[in-house]
């Protein structure tokens, strides 16, 4: 289930969390898939486990991989009208790290790192931005990549006929017709209006560069600068990619990748445990399922820490959350460590209402405490004192059930009842997602937090799930982008933090970690946000 | 016989008519569109709009309906909303797939469980009749999906000697399938032969007890000779009718089974169409699922008449 597509199964799209396309099955069938096909899995587990050890480990295989090698990941198909376009809402995602390069990549620190542009920088009023690009590098058909394909690329992306979802964040800044390549090695991009974060938001996964002209055809092509060329290609199919040598980067460890399309996540899990696939991809295993996994010869548990934020948005234009008073209650009232454990066995990191990675440089760690006396307090004072809402879940995601309970169990000792509603996952994210008042749902971390501010909590913004619109809020947004200060620009981003957690609509319990399920051959593993290391990823005794 | 023939195509025909109706009418009531449901999370507002403009689904559904009795009745089932491939051809890929599973399925489950059935019913209350009713209960009570992820467990993960997934597309050759037919045959099989199993020992069991068993016994003639003479043509042919409908069921029941597979059969076909509201795919695989289930109880029926001398005589009237 594939909650599917366990997914997921599931796509880190700039609404960040899954998709609903990503489940394959109604959701009877993924409910008794899941249960079925996990507790069987168990009880073998338990009596395999003769191992001392049954807890999940936190880290991959250590050690260096062999050169060479064929690696088989089984991902879980965007749709059946997928395309390489990296560009496009229908991205078929884990190709695009391969294949191509952006301008600028998030580091494992949450900072803008070098990728095909060099280095950057603003004018005085960090209204024009100047990107030096790195010379000598190909793209996989021999052409030398230019300026001209930098600046093709973000045309491409603000093309309406491409309809990209990365397009409503950058066509407020940028005109495709102001972009300037002065010489072929330098894009200079003016903006409509002051931002001192822009690169970041070239950190996408939207944003890979594509050849000038290639609109057409790249979507099958696949002609990109990255460290792996495409051989093959089919939309929810298999495909093959094969190392680039000329790649400006060095040629990565591996030979080849294979890419498999396994829709339910029980068939992908069994693939691995049947050593027929060597990594899951876009697939956090439950807990029950990463134990086998963890126990097998074959197979092991790697971690992409804090890889996505779970979320119990309360639509903000709905009652009883139009009350401020209300909202504050509903986040004091619960125990986000009582989550944390609950839902996660604790492999992740309280959220405490906070949407910004706790790995992000402009993460402010302060909170209000847990306090269910002030949230029976404030119930009062707004008139609800005896305060009954419907928690909508699914089993699009394994965590969003075992989530709400327990946000249940801990709100109702401030005397909230919690009754949670199961809905179809299928059609999830296009009937309850933004829809219901109050329901589960969740986002790959990996937005820098320009962008995951605006998008998902800024008023009008098309992903802003809570509906909150706070002018105060937006002030300081608009402050901060103009702000070059970069000390201060934290300050105002540590300020908006403050405000969503305070007077938001959006309820975050807790960051999870992603349990990955790799091969125990598998060797430099790396994934962080919408990043993964194509290059250093080997096997080991391959 | 003729005019009972004439009536069951007739019969059929409406059967068709009404099912791709029904289909149609259950597909309108489900929550979301094709165009939500294909652009996803990431779409605009826009996006979705000219999608919808583009497919067509912008008019009354009446006209689309009509639209695609019209192009079905000439052979076409329209193009995918999806893939944008005709359905026809992208049906009958994943059918052909499906159809590899059926084959090896119907043999097994068929002519074993028949054989488990009779033994069951002559040796009633006895051992063998014992063992063969409690395994074919448990076999009933089990979903396919456990028996399946059983079948991984054991011949996939523990011994490895079959893929536990298929990794190819609808595209793959019979050779890169047939290893990966053995284990959903088998899921299916143990399902689907249970009800056979116990619905030949039953009949087997009641001809067994009727007069003329009696009789031709008296008349001396040897167990093997009553058996196979006498009893059996009676006995199968209630168990005809299981069969048949076991059959149909294997057409449109095999989603699940082809999910645990990843299998690139016409269930999973059908799960990932009404999961994207690919209207056309779907009303395609049930037309489809409807033919299989006629044709397969119109055969039933013929070959009750087969068995059955009452029936072959003119004027006979199937129950």
């Amino acid at each position: 289930m594939s909650p599917l597509m366990p997914e997921i199964s599931h796509r880190p799209a700039p609404g960040g969390a899954g998709i609903p396309r990503r489940s394959v099955l109604t959701t009877a069938a993924a409910a008794v898939a899941a249960l079925g096909g996990s507790a069987a899995l168990t009880g073998c587990s338990g009596a395999a486990s003769a191992s001392p050890s049954r807890a999940v480990p936190t880290r991959g295989p250590a050690g260096r991989p062999d050169r060479g090698g064929t690696l088989r990941i089984a991902r879980p198909p965007a749709s059946d009208a997928e395309t390489l376009d990296p560009a496009s809402a229908l991205s078929a995602y884990e190709y695009l790290g391969a294949l191509y390069n952006r301008l600028v990549r998030i580091a494992p620190d949450g900072t803008v790192a070098p990728d095909l542009a060099e280095s950057w920088e603003p004018d005085a009023k960090a209204s024009t931005w100047t990107f030096r690009l790195r010379r000598g590098v190909t793209f996989h058909d021999g052409r030398a990549f230019t300026s001209a394909d930098a600046a093709y690329t973000l045309r491409h992306i603000l093309d309406k006929a491409t309809a990209s979802p990365q397009a409503p964040v950058l066509s407020p800044l940028v005109d495709p017709g102001r972009l300037r390549t002065p010489d072929a090695h330098t894009l200079v991009v003016p903006l409509k209006s002051p931002h001192a974060e822009f690169p970041s938001l070239l950190t996408h996964y939207n944003c890979y560069v594509v050849p000038e002209g290639s609109a057409g055809s790249i979507g099958r092509t696949g002609i990109g600068t990255g460290p792996f060329r495409l051989v093959s290609f089919t939309a929810a199919g298999p495909g093959r990619v094969t190392a680039y040598a000329d790649h400006w980067a060095g040629r990565p460890v591996l030979d080849t990748i294979d890419f498999y399309t396994v829709a339910d996540m029980q068939a992908r899990s069994n693939a691995l445990l049947a050593g027929q696939v060597d990594l899951l991809s876009q697939t956090n295993l439950d807990f029950a399922t990463a134990r086998v996994v963890a126990a097998s010869d074959r197979a092991t548990i790697a971690r992409a820490e804090n890889a996505q934020w779970y979320v119990l948005p309360m639509l903000t234009t709905e009652k009883p959350f139009t009350d401020p008073r209300v909202r504050q209650a509903m986040k004091l009232a619960y125990d986000p460590a009582h989550i944390l454990k609950a839902a996660l066995q604790g492999a992740g990191t309280a959220g405490w209402d906070n949407p910004v990675p706790p790995n992000d440089p402009a993460h402010i760690a302060t909170h209000p405490a847990h306090d269910p006396e002030k949230a029976r307090h404030l119930l009062k004072r707004a008139g609800h004192e005896r305060l009954a809402v419907d928690l909508y879940t699914s089993s699009y995601d394994p965590i969003f059930t075992p989530m709400a309970l327990a946000y249940q169990e801990s709100a109702g000792r401030a005397g909230i009842r919690i009754r949670v509603k199961t809905a179809a996952a299928d059609s999830y994210y296009t009937q309850i997602w933004m829809k219901k008042p109050l329901m589960a749902t969740y986002w790959y971390t990996g937005r820098p937090v320009d962008q995951l501010l605006n998008q998902v909590f800024r008023g009008g913004s098309s992903y802003n799930e809570t509906a909150w619109s706070d002018k105060e809020f937006d002030a300081l947004l608009d402050r901060a982008r103009r702000e070059i200060d970069e000390g201060r620009r934290r300050e105002l981003y540590g300020q908006a933090q403050t405000l969503v957690v305070e007077r938001g609509g959006a309820i975050t319990p807790m960051f999870a970690d992603r349990l990955v399920g790799i091969s125990r051959k598998v060797r430099g593993y790396a994934e962080h946000g919408f990043e993964f290391d194509y290059l250093h990823i080997g096997l080991k005794g391959a | 016989m003729f005019s009972f023939l004439l009536r069951r195509v007739i019969a059929a025909l409406g059967t068709l008519l009404l099912s791709s109706v029904m289909v149609f009418l259950a597909v309108q009531a489900l929550p979301g569109d094709v165009a939500t449901q294909v652009l996803g999370r990431d779409a605009t507002p826009d996006a979705v709009a000219a999608l919808r403009k583009q497919m067509g689904l912008d008019q009354p559904a009446w006209e689309r309906y009509a639209d695609w009795i019209k192009g079905a009745l000439h052979g076409d089932f329209g193009t995918s909303l999806v893939t944008t491939k005709p359905v026809g051809g992208e049906v009958a890929q994943y059918l052909g797939n499906s159809a590899m599973i059926a084959v090896v399925t119907v043999l097994f489950a068929v002519t074993g469980s028949v054989v488990l059935g009779v033994v069951a019913g002559l040796y009633r209350d006895r051992w063998p009749d014992h063992l063969i009713s409690t395994v074919s209960l448990v076999g009933m009570s089990v979903p396919e999906f456990v028996v399946a992820t059983v079948l991984v467990l054991a011949f996939s993960v523990t011994v490895p000697v079959l893929p536990a997934v298929v990794l190819y597309g609808p595209g793959a050759g019979f050779g890169q399938l047939l290893p990966a037919v053995w284990l959903p045959a088998a899921s299916l099989a143990i399902v689907m032969a249970a009800y056979i199993v116990r619905m030949a020992r039953t009949s087997v069991i009641d001809v067994m007890a009727s007069e003329y068993v009696t009789t031709a016994r008296l008349k001396g003639l040897t167990t093997w000779r009553v058996v196979t003479r006498h009893a059996l043509p009676s006995a199968l042919l209630p168990t005809l009718h299981v069969i048949a409908l076991n059959v149909a069921w294997l057409v449109g029941g095999v989603a699940v089974v082809e999910n645990v597979f990843n299998y690139p059969g016409i269930g999973k076909l059908m799960l990932t169409s009404v999961q994207n509201r690919d209207l056309p795919v779907i009303q395609a695989i049930a037309l489809i699922s409807a033919v299989v289930y006629v044709v397969c109880n119109l055969a039933a029926d013929l070959g009750s008449m087969a068995l059955n001398p009452k029936l072959r005589t003119r004027g006979g009237r199937i129950r």
